[in-house]
Order: structure tokens, then sequence, then C-alpha cells
């Protein structure tokens, strides 16, 4: 899952000073789950803005909405057709990246700002703790090193075991809260069976397939660029 | 939103007449007895009656008894009727009716089934009379349960409830005797026989005809006169019924040395319930238990005694009433006077010679249909389905009514449709293991010793504060979280983590099984997709609820600094904090209240939104310390307020500007003080 | 160790190892800027005294003048240099053209390193690149230098006769695996090993009991890593905040137990008695001297060790 944290208040409401009619936009997929932008923290912050517009004497509506997810064009498309019906003149959207980049390729003259700090792609390992978990390298070898990413998990993304900074099972780069990946993958190897692996050097990374290619996309031919459009009878 | 389960409460399905017992508790909770009043005469026109002698059906089945103990669901009853008469009076004025129908419907005896279906069919439109053979109505209710339990001003007022409706009550009017019945069924389009079980069995035993032997009905109806017959020193009364327990009890009051019962019963067979046999040996009353009276003894043609032989077993194979006995084991007991109360039996002399059957004493009828044999005559209460309970009886008043209605509509005998009620069973072991125990009010019964010396009422009603504190304990049960069907649930998992009783789940969207669901709200609190509503006392829509509150009060004349506070309600003793503040109280005092059931559940959205309505500062009242009925709720209550203050900052408003504070003693005691604090600190911190 | 007669580089330092000296290095951190005084007042102080000097990359991810140009200062001012490179600041291209730099200014040993995340240096916010890990750089290398071939497989215009090294930490975790990554390295490249300093001697003569039991200590020459303690604050310090190093009690007792203007020589001693030690256990084929910000007791060090002359070899 997209993992995302709130902007600072200050941040957003420094993006606002010129506009009018603002529409708060929250996303119901990753960041609903990891409480950052879903309807209620859409909620939260236009009342925080209204609160903090009405302070400061600035007249301005602030609208919201929740779509399911700002990824799609489906579930976007009315929340463009509400801006221009109802004269928004700027978005702030707490969906991740993905969603201000989606809206904005689509809205037209009028501004998305970001809500929130898209972060990692991780895991809810505990109740309100979510952890890094996937660098999305394009290129996964955690086949190699018991299913345990050492990319987005080691601080120095070493990818032959772990360096001096281990102690403990935790790594010396924030030793109170992150575990050392490779004494997890150490471990884990052992537990498999498949200690004796790790002697072997694991070459240097193609780091194509991992953004430093370019930009990425993923095509799914079976249903990419249909030659009809569903229901449009055109 | 109102979208609640399909599933019946234990309780309300339990009782005979499916009393909305959580709406009215709920009301309660809210300060609001009036409402509470009207929801119990929805369905049940004896609400006084019931406040006092009901043998409450809810409370056995209620699930809280698998925590602590069941809801005092009896006694909030009464709360309600004892505190609500200027309104039931005024409620009585604007009772509407239907358009007469211009038919008539005869009502033979005024006990609680014939009152019942005669005020439902009054309501329908129906000309209704009343046939009552003695000079007051309500039948059994009047005559045999003696004062001490149902005070007669009680039972006046709903009878006066029910008259208001526009009834016709021939009292002194005997059917059979003062007008036949062919005569009353010709001038009527229908007749109801409610004429219940008014006479007492008696036994074929040797010494029977004595001078001292009595029959309960009419020993209860004449002491419920004010008459005094002759009892002697020591009294022995044959039963194990609650009729006996009260004929026991009302002798006893008439000042014997002794009264003794007698039954075939072991201890734990005895059909009287068992709370009414505790109280009977509390006054003095001793049981034999597995007695069966073989003969009264006499001397001179006046009773000495009563002989006995061991009652070894009572009900056969088939759970059927069929007492064996050890003729060898004897015992005789002296007694002055025997009163014998081993079952009733109707009168139905007046149906002689009419085609209205009757086989051995008994009316024939369908039950399904509430008819006797004749077309037009219906009938209902204790002479249709045997002795029961004032509730069931009440109960089949309103099926007989509707019998009728259909009849006299469409000429057609109608069968009730079978009720099939799902429940929403046991509550969960697990979860009751969960849950908070808070123990149940009760109040004390007059002291025994006191009790026996007349029929005063021996048993005090709920004052405010214990009806508050009691409703308090209700669970709602199936009023609980649900999912808003338009909600984006992303099935994140919030619910399951904070659910102090491990109730919620995620099967692709967020489920709250009712079944288990504490009615918490701490779900709904914290879902980030703002989908989860609570049933009953939903808090969802509070922002809705502030800006109505807020909207007609004028800005110029509101009391600055303005302070909207969230309060606990069960902290409430009284309910001057619960009742709904005047617009001109906002503005004078600058004090908005607004009671919560549990604080824990208002979501961080609550919170900053006053500020967003006017508000200069929000001030939350929980309860006191350790006082919440869920765990887990002050934990997640303090953690919300410190991530709001946090954004309040943020904001520019100031986290100190949302307070919080624990109730101290009561509600009363406290919140004055802390709404002067919370205003005081604004003030400081404006002047800052 | 190549049991082959030939050189990989011909460096002073792999020279004194092939002819079955205790070779002894030390460091020499370069100066946080460009000057070149400062360095040099250093490399009067060792010279002679060491076989080779380290040069640090960025040590602890704080910004010093370039391992490349300070190296290549050294050579000038006649002490050898290890150079080390890391991996955090440069990806396999600047890795590559680097040592082709480095090559070409005289220098002949270079230590292969990951490198201290930059979060403890003076520009914890910086971007950084692991493109590689320091085995990879070993192999990568090592590939130049034996098969004449850059990462992706192009030719090497020109021979790179270099003399590589890699560090190794026995005190870091997991116990059981740092043999193992030691071995990874030596396999990749690594013609010697420097290991972290040395305290806990239980836990590092087992560790090169391992790696005996692997056979390592004949495939790469491998130098006791030792830093004297200055006192027993440094000592605490060290124990408590560096991770993979641990100063056993009886250490920094030992420290403590001497007034404090006496601890500075009581730390030597203790390294004089390690030199002293190891020596003895076999397997160990120099020592590398980290006195940080101490260089000027590198030549009482390796004189009262008994290292002293530095054998000249040809």
């Amino acid at each position: 899952m997209i993992v995302a944290d709130p902007k600072p208040f200050q941040q957003i409401r420094g993006f606002l000073e010129d506009y009018r009619k603002i529409l708060v936009l929250g996303c119901g997929t990753c960041v609903t789950v990891c409480l950052a932008g879903g309807e209620a923290q859409a909620e939260l912050l236009a009342s925080g803005l209204r609160i903090s517009f009405s302070k400061d004497g600035k007249e301005a509506t602030v609208l919201e909405d929740t779509v399911q997810r700002q990824c799609d064009e489906e579930f976007v498309l009315p929340v463009l057709e509400r801006v221009k019906r109802e004269g928004i003149d700027a978005v702030v959207t707490l969906a991740c990246g993905v969603g201000v980049n989606f809206l904005s390729d689509r809205i037209g003259a009028i501004p998305v700002f970001p809500g929130v700090n898209t972060t990692f792609y991780g895991g809810n390992v505990e109740p309100g703790l979510w952890s890094e978990m996937c660098a999305g390298c394009g290129d996964c070898i955690t086949h190699l090193t018991g299913g345990i990413c050492p990319i987005a998990r080691c601080s120095k993304h070493l990818l032959n075991g772990p360096c001096g900074g281990s102690e403990k099972g935790m790594c010396e780069v924030d030793p109170q809260n992150t575990e050392c990946v490779w004494q997890l993958i150490y471990e884990r190897m052992k537990l498999l069976g498949r200690l004796h692996e790790m002697q072997n050097l694991i070459p240097t990374k193609d780091w194509r397939p991992a953004m430093d290619g370019g930009v990425r996309r993923s095509v799914r031919e079976h249903i990419f660029r249909l030659q009809y459009k569903s229901g449009a009878g055109a | 939103m109102e979208k609640e389960s399909h599933l019946w409460a234990t309780c309300s399905a339990a009782c005979p007449v499916h009393t909305d017992t959580r709406e009215y508790v709920r009301r309660i909770s809210m300060g609001d007895y009036e409402g509470a009043l009207d929801v119990l005469l929805e369905v049940n026109p004896f609400p006084s009656v019931c406040g006092r002698i009901c043998h409450h059906p809810c409370e056995s089945q209620c699930r809280r008894q698998v925590i602590d103990a069941p809801v005092g669901l009896r006694l909030l009853k009464r709360f309600v009727v004892e505190n609500t008469r200027e309104y039931r009076v005024q409620r009585r004025r604007d009772t509407r009716k239907q358009p007469p129908k211009g038919k008539k419907v005869a009502v033979i005896g005024s006990g609680p089934s014939g009152l019942t279906a005669a005020r439902d069919l009054a309501l329908l439109g129906y000309q209704v009379t009343v046939f009552e053979k003695d000079s007051v109505l309500g039948g059994m209710l009047a005559h045999a349960i003696p004062r001490y339990r149902l005070p007669m001003d009680a039972l006046q007022e709903d009878i006066d409830d029910i008259l208001a409706v526009g009834i016709e009550a021939r009292l002194n009017c005997e059917v059979g005797k003062d007008v036949l019945f062919e005569s009353v069924k010709k001038e009527y389009d229908a007749v109801l026989i409610a004429v219940g079980l008014a006479e007492s069995h008696s036994l074929p035993i040797p010494g029977i005809g004595s001078k001292g032997v009595l029959l309960g009905i009419p020993f209860l109806w004449d002491v419920a006169n004010g008459e005094r017959p002759f009892l002697g020193d020591r009294v022995m009364v044959i039963g194990g019924g609650n009729v006996a327990v009260d004929v026991a009890r009302a002798a006893k009051r008439l000042g014997p040395s002794t009264v003794m019962m007698a039954c075939l019963e072991s201890r734990e067979e005895m059909p009287a319930w068992k709370w009414e046999i505790e109280e009977a040996e509390e006054e003095g009353i001793s049981i034999m238990n597995s007695w069966g009276p073989k003969a009264v003894l006499e001397r001179d043609g006046k009773t000495t005694g009563i002989e006995f032989k061991r009652c070894v077993r009572v009900f056969d194979e088939n759970k059927r009433f069929n007492p064996q006995y050890d003729e060898m084991e004897t015992t005789a007991v002296e007694a002055d006077s025997v009163i014998l109360t081993i079952g009733q039996k109707a009168n139905l002399d007046f149906l002689k010679g009419t085609p209205v059957t009757v086989d051995r004493g008994r009316l024939i009828c369908d039950r399904d249909s509430c008819t006797a044999t004749e077309r037009g005559v219906f009938t209902c209460g204790e002479v249709m389905t045997g002795p029961g309970s004032a509730i069931q009886a009440i109960a089949t008043g309103h099926d007989a009514a509707r019998a009728i209605h259909h009849f006299l509509e469409t000429g057609e005998t109608l069968k009730l449709p079978q009720v099939s009620v799902e429940t929403i069973g046991e509550l969960p072991a697990q979860t009751a293991a969960r849950a908070r125990r808070f123990d149940r009010v009760e109040v004390n019964l007059v002291e025994a010793s006191a009790r026996i010396r007349d029929f005063s009422p021996i048993e005090p009603g709920y004052t405010e504060a214990q009806a508050l504190a009691e409703a308090r304990r209700c669970l709602a049960c199936a009023t609980g979280a649900v999912l808003d069907s338009g909600a984006q649930c992303a099935g994140c998992l919030t619910c399951v983590r904070v659910c102090p009783f491990g109730v919620a789940t995620v099967e692709r969207t967020a489920v709250m099984p009712a079944q288990q669901c504490q009615t918490c709200g701490l779900c709904a609190a914290e879902c980030p997709a703002a989908g989860i509503a609570l049933a009953r006392f939903a808090t969802n829509k509070m922002k809705e609820n502030l800006e109505g509150f807020l909207k007609d009060c004028s800005p110029g004349a509101m009391k600055r600094p303005l302070v909207v506070s969230y309060c606990c309600m069960y902290e409430a003793t009284t309910r001057e904090y619960l009742r709904e503040q005047s617009q001109r109280e906002i503005e004078a005092t600058g004090i908005l209240r607004v009671m919560v059931p549990c604080v824990g559940r208002l979501s961080a959205i609550d919170l900053v939104s006053p500020f967003e309505l006017g508000a200069d500062r929000v001030a939350i009242i929980a309860c006191r310390e350790h006082g919440c009925m869920y765990t887990g709720a002050e934990e997640l209550l303090e953690r919300r307020i410190q991530m709001v203050r946090r954004f309040l900052d943020e904001v520019g408003v100031g986290g100190a500007s949302l307070q919080f504070y624990r109730t101290e003693t009561s509600a009363e005691a406290s919140w004055p003080r802390f709404w002067q604090d919370s205003k005081r600190v604004l003030g400081e911190l404006s002047a800052a | 160790m190549s049991q082959d007669n030939g050189m990989k580089s011909g460096s002073n330092l792999e020279k004194v190892f092939r002819a079955g000296h205790l070779a002894v290095t030390c460091e020499c951190g370069p100066p946080k800027g460009a000057d070149v005084e400062h360095l040099k007042k250093k490399i009067q102080m060792i010279k002679g005294y060491v076989d080779a000097a380290n040069v640090t990359d960025n040590q602890t991810a704080v910004v010093r003048m370039s391992s490349i140009g300070a190296s290549a200062i050294l050579a000038q001012n006649g002490v050898e240099p290890v150079m080390q490179m890391v991996t955090r600041d440069r990806n396999r291209i600047a890795a590559q053209s680097d040592l082709f730099g480095a090559y070409a200014l005289g220098i002949r040993n270079m230590l292969c390193l990951t490198g201290d995340h930059q979060k403890f240096g003076n520009h914890p916010f910086a971007k950084n690149v692991f493109d590689m890990d320091s085995i990879q750089l070993l192999n990568m290398v090592r590939t130049i230098r034996d098969e004449g071939k850059v990462n992706s497989g192009d030719p090497v215009e020109g021979g790179v006769s270099m003399f590589f090294g890699a560090a190794a930490n026995p005190f870091a975790d997991p116990f059981e695996f740092r043999v193992i990554r030691m071995a990874k390295k030596i396999h990749a490249g690594a013609d010697f090993i420097q290991t972290q300093c040395i305290y806990d001697m239980v836990r590092f003569k087992e560790f090169m009991k391992m790696a005996r039991d692997m056979g390592l200590h004949e495939k790469a020459f491998i130098m006791a890593g030792l830093t004297p303690l200055k006192s027993v604050g440094m000592a605490r310090y060290m124990n408590r905040n560096v991770s993979g190093i641990t100063i056993p009690e009886a250490i920094i007792k030992r420290l403590a137990g001497v007034p404090k203007e006496r601890q500075a020589e009581e730390g030597i001693r203790i390294c004089l008695e390690q030199i002293e030690e190891l020596k003895e256990e076999r397997g160990i084929r120099g020592f590398h001297i980290m006195a940080i910000e101490w260089e000027e007791k590198i030549p009482e060090i390796v004189e009262r060790a008994g290292l002293y002359p530095r054998p000249a070899v040809a």
C-alpha cells in the first residue's frame, strides 16, 4: 500500500492565499487506510481551513469530497465536472502524489495542491504504524533474500550482507526503531535452511527497471487500447 | 440515520406487547421522560400497572445479565409514569381518534385485556361499551392484587387514560343478571368476552365445608374492598402460585400471628415468582413444600386445622399436572382458617342457553382468531388463555381488537398472523467478558416488620438519579455501529483495532455484528472514511446539530466567550442538563451543552467543527475517573484530544482552546465550575 | 593470499606482505578543506613509521578533501597511500572513473568500502547513491584489473595494477555471518583486509579461527585493526555510541583505575599488549593502527611495539 503523512497545515494554508472556492478532495483507498487522507481527514482539513480563513478575514468557500480512488479516470471524472460546474478555483487533494498528478493532468487551468506527503510502499505492521517494505525497484530480488527486501529495508540498500552498523539486530541509522534487515534475512535464510546461499555474491543490480531507467509504464496488452469504447457505441 | 438491525432486542421480543424497551430507556437517558411515556403507551395502556406488578419478562431476557445483572426495566417504567403525570393528563386531551365508524362493540369484563381491546377499538372509531359487574373497573387488577403491590391510584391513572378515549363503562352491570347476553349480542355488532378467571377452585376433601375455609379470589376481593374476613390467629394458605402468595401476604397484613403456605410443589417447582416467595418469607410466612391437603380438621363445624399427605410427584413424564401422593406420610397443622388458592376458573353462567359453547366450565374458543363459537363473539384474556400475566392479557386484548376490527370491516374472521421475531440472542460470553460491570440500582423494600402492618406500598420507585443511573446500564442492544452503505470503507481495520470488545471485523468492508456490538461508538469516531454511524445515539451528525442550535442565536446577543461543551450525559443525576437549551439560554450564558452518550465517541471533526461554527472554546466533560462504560474509550479520547490540539495549534486556534474535564461527584456538582473555568482561561488567553 | 609470484600491484604494502613481514598501516584523514599544509604535517609525523597510510573518503560522511587528491599528496610526500573509496557518494560510473584517475596519479592501494550513512555526517539531508555495495565494488575493480573490463563489459584501455583491500568487522552482528562476509569480500577481490578496531580479544580470536577454518588467512593478508584509547571517557563513549564496537569491561576498568593524566599512557600500553598478543595469532599479517586525532603517537607506538624500523623491500 502507498503510505502518506498529512502535510503541515500551514503549508497547505499557504498554497491557498489567492483562491476563493477550494475543494478538499479525499481519496478512499491507500490514504484512507493509513489515516492520512480519507473522508474523515478531508472533513478535518476543510474545517481547519474554514477556521483559518475566518480568523484571517479571508472570504473563501471550502468544499469537501472524497472519491474511491484518484488514480482512475472513472472515479475522477465526476470531480472534474463538479469543479467546472461549481466554479471551484483550487483543489487540495489528500491522495498520494499519484492523485495530484492524475488530477493535474486532467483538470485544466485549476491548480491542484498536495495535502499529504507521500512516503513509501509499506505495510501496517501494528496499529498506527506503517513500515517501508518495497522500493518499487522493478526487478524483485527477494527470491534471493528469503522474501525480505534489502533495497527497501536496508538504510544503505546493501545487497551482500550487513554492514558494520548492525548491532543487536538493529540498524545504526535508527537503532531505536529500525531492525537490521540483514539480520532478518540471515535469520530467515537460516530458518529456511538456505543460509549457504548467503555466501553467493549478488552482483551489481541493473537499475533500469527502477526509476533510473526513465519514467516507467506498465502495459496489459489484452485490454490496452481496445479498438472500441465500451458502452459508447462509437 | 435510523438504520437498525432487523434483529430484535431480547427484551422487546420477550415482552408480550413488544414494548420498545431500548427506546424508552434511551429517552430516559436523554431526560425525555415524556417521550419515554409515549413509547410505553404506544403498545401498553397499562404502564402504571406494569411499572408496579409486571413480572417483567424483559428483565428476564435482558442481555446485560450475562455481564452482571439485568437492567431494572420495570422500575424504569414506573419512574416514567411517576414523573410524567401532568404530561399524561395533557396527552389525554390530545388523543386523536379515527372518525366514528357507526358500529358498536360490547366488552364484557374490565380487566386488562378487556380494557385494552376497548381502547384500541375506541381509537379506531367504534362505539365501545364495557360491562362490569363491580363498581370499579380493572377486574383482577382492582380486586385480586393486594394494594401493597398495586395502589389504586396507579391503576386509576391507566384507567383514566383508557376512558379518556371515549368508552362507555357500565358499572354494576353483570351480564346474565342485569342484562342478558342475548340482548347485548343483539344490540352490538360484536361482543368481546373478557371476563377473566374470577373464581377460585375448591377441593373435594373432608371438612371443606367447615367454618374457616375460604377461597382465595373472594378473599382478595373482600380485602381489596376494605373488608376484613375472619381468619383467626393461624392461617393456612393452600397453593404455590402467585395468587397464593398474594393471599398469604394479604392475610399476614390482617394481623394473625401465623401465616403458612402449603403446596404440592417442591420449592423449585413452585409456580410463584421467586422474588415473591422470598418477600413472603421475609414477612414471616413459612412454606410447606410437597404436601397435598387430605382433610380439613374441624370441631363443631369450625375449622381447627388441616391434614396433609406427602406429595411425591406433581408432574408426570409428559410434564402434565398429575400429582402422586404417599398416603402413608401425613402431617397435621393447626389452623383457624384455611384459604384455598389452588387455581381459578371463569364464571360463564351468563352463557347458559346461548349459542356460545361452554364445555366443562371452559369457553370453547380459537386463540388464533380470538373467536368463540358464535359469529361476532370474541374473547381475550385469561378466559381464553388460562392463567397468565397482566401483560399477556394486554397482548391478547390488542389481538382481539384487531380481530374484531377486521371482522367489522370485512365480515371475516382474522387469523392473527404468527409473528416470529428473530432476536439477537444471548450476549456472547467473550463479549460479555470484556464489558465493564456496573451494579444494578436496587431499591430497598420497606422493612418486613413494617410492611406487614398494613397495605401500604412496600416498594419505593427510583429517584431521578437512580433512574438515570440505571438507564445508563442498558446496552442498547442491536442499535450499535453500522457501516453506511455509501461509505468509502477501505477495509482499513481501524474499527477492528479500536473496538474494545473485539466485535468489529472486516469482511471486504467493516462489519460490526449487532449481536456483539456494545454501542460504544469508538469505531465511528476513528473511522477514516467517516463511514460508521450508530443506529441510535448517533453522533455523526454533530456538526449539523450544532448548526441547528446556533443558527437562530444572534451573534450580537451571544455572550462571549462561547463555549461548546460536550458532556457525558450519563453523569447527569437530574435532567436539568439533559434537556435542550433555548436559544435565549445559549445566548445569555455563552454555553452550548451537547450531551453525548460517552464523549469517547466524538470524532476529531466533532472537536474541531465548533470552532468553525463560531465557538471560542470546546470543553469536553467526560465521566468520572474510571467511570466509563467502555474499556479503552478514555485512552482513545485522550489521544484524540492530543491530536486535535496539535491540529488546532497549527490552524491558529490554539490547542488550549480544547479543554478536557472529568466529572467530579456529579454533573450538577462540578460542571458549572468547569464551564466557569473554561471561560476564565479563555479570557486570559485573549488578554495575552 | 595468491601463491603465484606475480605481484598484483607492486605497491610497497603488497611487497611488505609478500616478503613475509608484519605490515603496519595507519590512518591519515584529509583536512575539511584544501589545507594542504595541515595534511603535510600529518604526513611528516608518520613518514617512515608505516608501510602505507589509509586516506579516508569523507569519513563518517563529513565533507573533506577527496581521498584521491589527498592520496596523491601523500604519494608526492613519501608516504604510500591506501586510498579509500566509498559507494555512498558515487555510482559505478564515477567509481570506475575515479579508480582510473587514482591509478594515473600513482596510487596503488585502494580500500573498498560502502561508507558510513550520511545521517552521521554534516550533510544528513543529502541524497545517497549506494548504486552498489563494497563487495560489488571490489568485484568491479578486480574485474577491471584482472579481466580488463569495466562493469558494462567494455574493455579498459591500459592496465590497472592495484592492490585492493576491504574492511571487516568481527564485532558487528550477526557474528556467524561476519566471517562469511569477509570471505565474500576476499572472493570478490580483496587482497588484504583491515579489521575494525579490536578490543574484545576473545571474540576476535574466535573470528580468526573461523577465518582460518575457511582458509581465508591464506587467500588475503589480514591486518588487525587497533585504536589506542586516550581516556576512559573515550572508551565509554565508543562502547555506547559506535555500532559494531564493544569494549570489554576489563579494559574500561583498567583505564578508570589510573589517574586521568596517565590514562593516555595506559591506553597505549593496552594497545601494545594487544599487538604483542596478536603477533602470535596465526593469520595476522599486520597491524592497522587507527589513532583517531592522535597521529603524533604513531611513531611511538610503532617503536615500542618493536615494529620499527619498517623494512625496505624491493
